[in-house]
């Protein structure tokens, strides 16, 4: 069952229900793709997340939140991981978790950083490393709604190997004049790169971005840095705070240091 | 066996266009509404544990906690950037100043070495951590006080953190201002330079960042314990939130 | 209680749920003017502390808490003195 009208926020309340891994896809070394079956998962919004729960045997339990990657209109729920080295749960979801294995999800939450198709008008993203993961819940949600208007996404990651779900944001592209997927590669290019290859900046944002006068809306999600630096810029370009939104992502000050 | 409040709230939201709802928030309100206790048998997740000690002995570890070999970071707000050479210390009553050390005045303190257990609130556990720094005890008598002027302190820290703990628990070797942790400065994540250190209570009273030690003849609630924490937070009697 | 939030988020989208049980209307997208400072922002956009003792949400501009929040088995608790008003 999938929720696809942009006014239609579930409001049945937060409660734990059981996921089950249905498929895993691989996408860069450090990356996967967990696809997720729900039986009363009641729909969401691209942009939203979920909170997952893992139980280990002695009853120890630990508790993480990660975006939604697919869109409403998909069957499966995808969420998309990046191992982080000397995490307690990413490890598991990357090293241990096997098809048909469960674990405790509930959501669909947040009704900040969400974009659907009923919201007109030009579309700006900006994303690091997994901060992909929402940006593209909307992307897809986009495309598979048909609609034509302006998006451009502009994608930071180390190198073309981290580029998460390079393919397939290459193939949208392609299939629609009306989407840019700009990358830029901070720490290591391809032989004859000319794309950018330096972090985010004002200068890149001003030639990349879509114009404050066209007035589109804007989501930023990634690191601390990254999210902050660009809203900072974007506002120095003319683009009124209340259209960005944004969501930083990283390891929190919970992990084991 | 866990016992989980459930929400007893119902949760709408309105997304109907309808006009903005202006909530005024005035100093000091609170609002706090009871959810109802339940028991959960959650799926165990194949496979998944916390990362465990070898040896766990368990008349070392409170109830309800995990050993862990790392070392969390739990912050209220940004990490102090703290430079030494502007570094002090108080020990307060009232508005007079009880004693004041620069760093240098700390350092040439009487040392004491301990190692101990410490318990967080959020079910971590580690065994056989070593600090040094000030006990307790030793600046209430380089302060020239022979007993503690009254019952209950309130610590001060940069950034703002607070918490309050009866002085019967800092006396007797039990708390310290600590400055090295295994032999090396406190690292300004975990509190460095200088932190309070009261391990026999939930780590939380264990104040990063520590300035200033006020003294009080009625306690008073700091950062956590007004906001749900227990008051005294005895990991041994898993005190851990108000009403435990 | 392991309301161990995050893994990966940074500011107030994290503590959704957990205003989720406090707020009827969706919190993290209202705006929330600093009391401090006087700047307004989203709550989603708010930067995020102490998960998973609680969330304590604080200006980008100044620093300063605007919202502090704590779920308890004894209850929910919220403090908003920071914050000079909220709008749904």
């Amino acid at each position: 069952m999938t929720g696809t009208e942009a006014a239609a926020v579930p409001t049945r309340r937060l409660e734990w229900q059981p996921a089950e891994v249905r498929k895993i896809v691989v996408e860069t070394f450090r990356v996967k793709s967990l696809l997720l079956h729900i039986p009363d998962w009641q729909g969401h919004l691209p942009g939203q997340h979920v909170d997952i729960r893992l139980t280990g045997e002695d009853g120890y339990q630990a508790q993480r939140s990660y975006s939604i990657a697919s869109p409403p209109e998909d069957e499966l729920l995808t969420l998309t991981v990046e191992r982080v080295d000397n995490g307690e749960v990413s490890p598991y979801l990357i090293d241990d978790l096997r098809l048909g294995d469960q674990f405790e999800l509930r959501g669909p939450i947040g009704g900040y950083f969400v974009w659907t198709v009923a919201m007109r008008g030009p579309l700006c993203l900006i994303a690091g490393g997994s901060g992909i993961a929402p940006l593209a819940a909307m992307l897809r949600h986009r495309e598979r709604r048909n609609v034509r208007a302006t998006a451009l996404l502009l994608y930071s990651s180390r190198s073309l190997e981290d580029i998460i779900y390079r393919e397939e944001l290459d193939a949208m592209a392609r299939r629609d004049p009306n989407l840019r997927v700009i990358n830029t590669l901070t720490r290591k290019q391809p032989e004859g790169w000319t794309g950018y290859r330096r972090r985010i900046d004002k200068a890149m944002l001003a030639e990349a971005c879509v114009p404050p006068e066209q007035n589109p809306k804007i989501y930023i999600c990634g690191s601390t840095p990254l999210v902050e630096d660009a809203s900072r810029f974007l506002v120095e370009l003319g683009h009124s705070p209340l259209t960005i939104k944004t969501e930083r992502f990283g390891p929190t000050g919970g992990l084991a240091s | 066996m866990w016992l989980w409040a459930r929400d007893a709230c119902a949760v709408r939201r309105n997304h109907d266009g309808s006009t903005g709802v202006w909530v005024i928030v005035t100093f000091g309100s609170r609002s706090r509404c009871k959810g109802t206790t339940s028991m959960d048998s959650p799926p165990i997740s194949r496979g998944f544990r916390s990362k465990q000690q070898e040896q766990t002995p368990q008349n070392r570890l409170p109830p309800g906690q995990y050993v862990t070999a790392g070392f969390p970071v739990l912050s209220a707000g940004p990490t102090p950037q703290i430079k030494v050479q502007e570094w002090t210390f108080a020990l307060q009553l009232g508005g007079t100043l009880l004693g004041k050390w620069s760093w240098a005045e700390f350092e040439s303190l009487h040392q004491t070495t301990i190692k101990t257990d410490i318990h967080c609130v959020t079910k971590w556990s580690k065994f056989d951590t070593t600090w040094q720094g000030v006990t307790f005890d030793d600046l209430l008598k380089v302060a020239g006080l022979a007993e503690p002027p009254a019952p209950y302190i309130m610590a001060h820290c940069d950034g703002g953190y607070t918490t309050n703990l009866p002085v019967a628990d800092l006396v007797g070797g039990q708390g310290m201002i600590a400055t090295r942790y295994e032999g090396l400065p406190i690292l300004p994540a975990h509190g460095g330079p200088a932190r309070l250190l009261v391990p026999h209570l939930y780590f939380w009273k264990s104040a990063k960042w520590v300035r200033r030690v006020r003294f009080m003849d009625k306690d008073e609630h700091g950062f956590w314990e007004s906001l749900g924490y227990h008051n005294y937070g005895d990991p041994w009697k898993e005190q851990r939130y108000d009403g435990d | 209680m392991t309301e161990n939030g995050s893994g990966l988020f940074l500011d107030g989208n994290a503590a959704a749920s957990l205003l989720q049980k406090i707020f009827v209307l969706d919190a993290t997208a209202a705006q929330i003017q600093c009391e401090a400072c006087g700047s307004t922002g989203a709550v989603g956009s708010l930067r995020l502390y102490a998960a998973p003792m609680g969330a304590i949400l604080r200006c980008t501009n100044c620093d300063g808490i605007l919202l502090r929040a704590a779920h308890t088995p004894h209850g929910r608790w919220l403090e908003m003195k920071g914050a000079r008003c909220l709008r749904f």
